[in-house]
């Protein structure tokens, strides 16, 4: 999913709530037109040249696998980086402070080299297409089915969603009818993936990916310039704000009401780190199909290892405009409760427009708008990409067609595309009707993450977890974390439960409920695999631990190896932890 | 489907699952002459810096009403991503058979 499980924060009212067109964000100039258009042709014609190239449905659906670690290690960054995650954690940067890069840093990093050294392997040796696939090869149909069913569901969900809220965004930005934005959007990103498959998607978000960069880029280095530097920063704003702690990451997560996000660093640690995280990085299969399509193991392993760091350097581009905000702007911004009881006020999340329209002009402004696009398009692009392969491979050919020709799965790709895309065009319009839809669909999906981690983990690391035992435990840590997610709704006194402490707040929830419906999940898996009979030992070659033959990586020099490379980025993340303390 | 299922057997698997992944693993990898992705990153900044260069001269004598617009960022951004795509095209540029 686009925005990652980091979107779970970002209201949405603030879009319903907005103002007319003729108040709108950004004023831009024909020339910024010019350099959006010129991108719309750009990602068309990279579809349009890699057609020809597109033949079977190993390129279609697994870009050839000959991608390098570099290509994989951006796009698998780049999928991730959607315009409504640098938005909505500009806006959290603002409200919470520093606090906001944890969901970059510990909410990242670990996972990501977990995946790269641990697990990689594994999804890499099965030979697999997604992570569906790999739980129908490792427990079979049933977890395989459940799973893959689940994805394409929320994929498509998701999908319409983050359609709507882009739409939403540029209307509010640069007054563009929802209409158009939805259709013109959603058809390039069709064409473009229909054409070319995951090849097509995989080189558009690299594109994207230097072009979100450059287009953001600038906001940080001239907001350092005028408030001088980053000693000048914290100054600024321990000026403005003279009550309250935002530039340290842990000092204040003693207790739940000594920082503003209102979470004690158990949360952080256990919730995020190490549940919430390792479920979405690991087992995301929007994610993981940009790594499975490297061209070899190493450069499978590399790949999350490059896309740590560029990871780690991401709040450059999206904390700290939030931080330079509360430092620089003249007025201060508040949530969106009041903004309708004073009108002419902005909302948090509007961080970032308001500083791409304090420092950037024409063509800046257009380069800027485009990044924002460019990050909305490869979030698409990814759920589409990603659904035609779970629905063709995973459903199509599991359960209803059975051995039928390349060509045909391929021709069922490029469909299966179109019609992720126009169903998603649907779904955008659905949450048009129902605005209350899209918070409960991004919590559907933070539902299913964390649960999913427990039953891959333990199929890759054990081999007596058996099928039934998978099955189960998916189904209890799902059904658990709904069951905790209506309690509070419906009684929020039960959050001194679920987040340990009356002081939570929604994110602080959200962390804990991971953890207890991983723990769940973790359990009856383990129960019920030794109450069923195991699975033969030949049937899990390639598939867990200890019977799978891994690559020897002897022969390498040193620093061609990605355990040297996860051991720098392991470094450089504690270092980071350290100089923000 | 035949040798594929044969080949299941050889890996070792029994259940339906395992087809799934041999489909996708037994072609042997093409070889082609792709344009890199790096040629087209390097079309796009060259454009873009080309034209945010030329915005930059321009406002110059019309300068916008944002902050800091004495710096001419337009000119050294839209320079430096010039350059950059300049670069990128001249390394990754398609070369004749």
């Amino acid at each position: 999913m686009t925005p990652g499980f980091g979107f779970l924060h970002l209201s949405f009212a603030w879009l319903f709530a907005a103002p007319s067109a003729s108040a709108k964000t950004l004023s831009p100039h024909p020339v910024d037109f010019a350099i959006i258009a010129i991108y719309f042709a750009m990602v068309i014609g990279i579809g349009l040249y890699l057609k020809k190239y597109t033949k079977s449905g190993k390129d279609f659906f697994l870009a050839g696998r000959e991608m390098t670690a570099w290509v994989a290690g951006l796009s698998f960054v780049s999928a991730n980086l959607g315009a409504l995650e640098l938005m909505g954690w500009a806006g959290s940067a603002y409200q919470y402070g520093i606090l906001a890069a944890h969901w970059y840093w510990m909410g990242a990093i670990p996972a990501m080299l977990f995946l790269a050294i641990v697990m990689m392997p594994f999804y890499y040796i099965s030979k697999t297409h997604s992570v569906p696939g790999y739980l129908h090869l490792r427990y079979g149909q049933a977890t395989g089915g459940l799973s893959a069913v689940c994805f394409a569901i929320m994929t498509l969900l998701m999908s319409g969603v983050d359609m709507f809220a882009m739409a939403l965004v540029l209307k509010v930005m640069l007054g563009w009818n929802l209409n158009f934005s939805i259709w013109v959007s959603s058809i390039t990103v069709g064409i473009y993936v229909t054409l070319g498959g995951l090849f097509s998607a995989i080189f558009n978000e690299v594109v994207q990916f230097f072009l979100i960069w450059f287009g953001a880029l600038l906001i940080p280095i001239l907001g350092l310039v005028e408030a001088g530097g980053w000693t000048g920063l914290v100054a600024r704003i321990h000026r403005n704000f003279p009550q309250q702690d935002f530039t340290h990451l842990w000092r204040g997560l003693g207790h739940f009401s000594d920082n503003p996000m209102g979470i004690h660093w158990t949360g952080i640690v256990f919730g995020l780190g190490m549940t919430l995280s390792f479920g979405y990085w690991t087992t995301d299969f929007l994610v993981i199909q940009r790594v499975i399509a490297a061209k070899d193991i190493r450069a499978a392993k590399m790949a999350p290892v490059i896309g740590s760091f560029f990871k780690m350097a991401v709040p450059f581009i999206v904390i700290l405009p939030g931080l330079l905000a509360l430092a620089v702007l003249p007025y201060h911004l508040v949530p969106q409760s009041a903004i309708g009881s004073a009108p002419g006020l902005h909302s948090y999340n509007e961080v970032l427009p308001l500083m791409l329209a304090r420092y950037c002009g024409p063509g800046l402004l257009g380069l800027g708008v485009t990044a924002l696009i460019a990050g909305f398009m490869s979030g698409m692009a990814g759920n589409v990409s990603a659904f035609s392969t779970v629905w063709t491979y995973d459903l199509y050919r599991a359960f209803i067609r059975k051995g039928a020709s390349d060509s045909h799965y391929l021709s069922m790709g490029r469909w299966c595309t179109m019609t992720g895309v126009v169903l998603s065009i649907g779904a955008a319009y659905l949450v048009m009707q129902f605005a209350s839809i899209m918070d409960y669909v991004q919590a559907l999906f933070s539902f299913f993450i964390a649960p999913l981690f427990g039953t891959v983990l333990l199929g890759m690391l054990w081999k007596r977890i058996t099928g039934w035992g998978a099955f189960w435990g998916l189904l209890a840590g799902t059904v658990s974390s709904v069951s905790m997610f209506t309690l509070v709704k419906l009684n929020p006194r039960a959050l001194a439960y679920v987040a340990l402490s009356a002081h939570a707040r929604a994110m602080a929830e959200n962390m804990y409920r991971a953890l207890w419906s991983w723990i769940i999940c973790v359990i009856v898996t383990v129960v019920v695999s030794y109450v069923t009979r195991p699975q033969p030992v030949e049937s899990l070659k390639g598939l867990v631990y200890g019977q799978t033959e891994l690559p020897s990586e002897g022969h390498l020099a040193l620093w061609q190896r990605p355990i040297f490379w996860a051991g720098v980025a392991l470094l450089v993340f504690l270092f980071l932890q350290w100089v923000f303390w | 489907m035949d040798q594929k299922s044969e080949m299941n057997k050889k890996r070792g698997g029994g259940g339906s699952g395992r087809q799934i992944a041999v489909d996708l693993i037994d072609e042997k990898p093409s070889k082609r002459h792709m344009l890199p992705v790096w040629f087209f990153i390097g079309l796009i900044l060259l454009t873009y810096g080309v034209i945010i260069f030329v915005t930059g001269i321009y406002e110059i004598s019309h300068p916008p009403s944002t902050i800091l617009s004495n710096l001419h960022a337009p000119i050294w951004w839209g320079g430096l991503l010039g350059i950059i795509g300049a670069v990128y095209i001249l390394k990754y540029r398609p070369h004749g058979q």
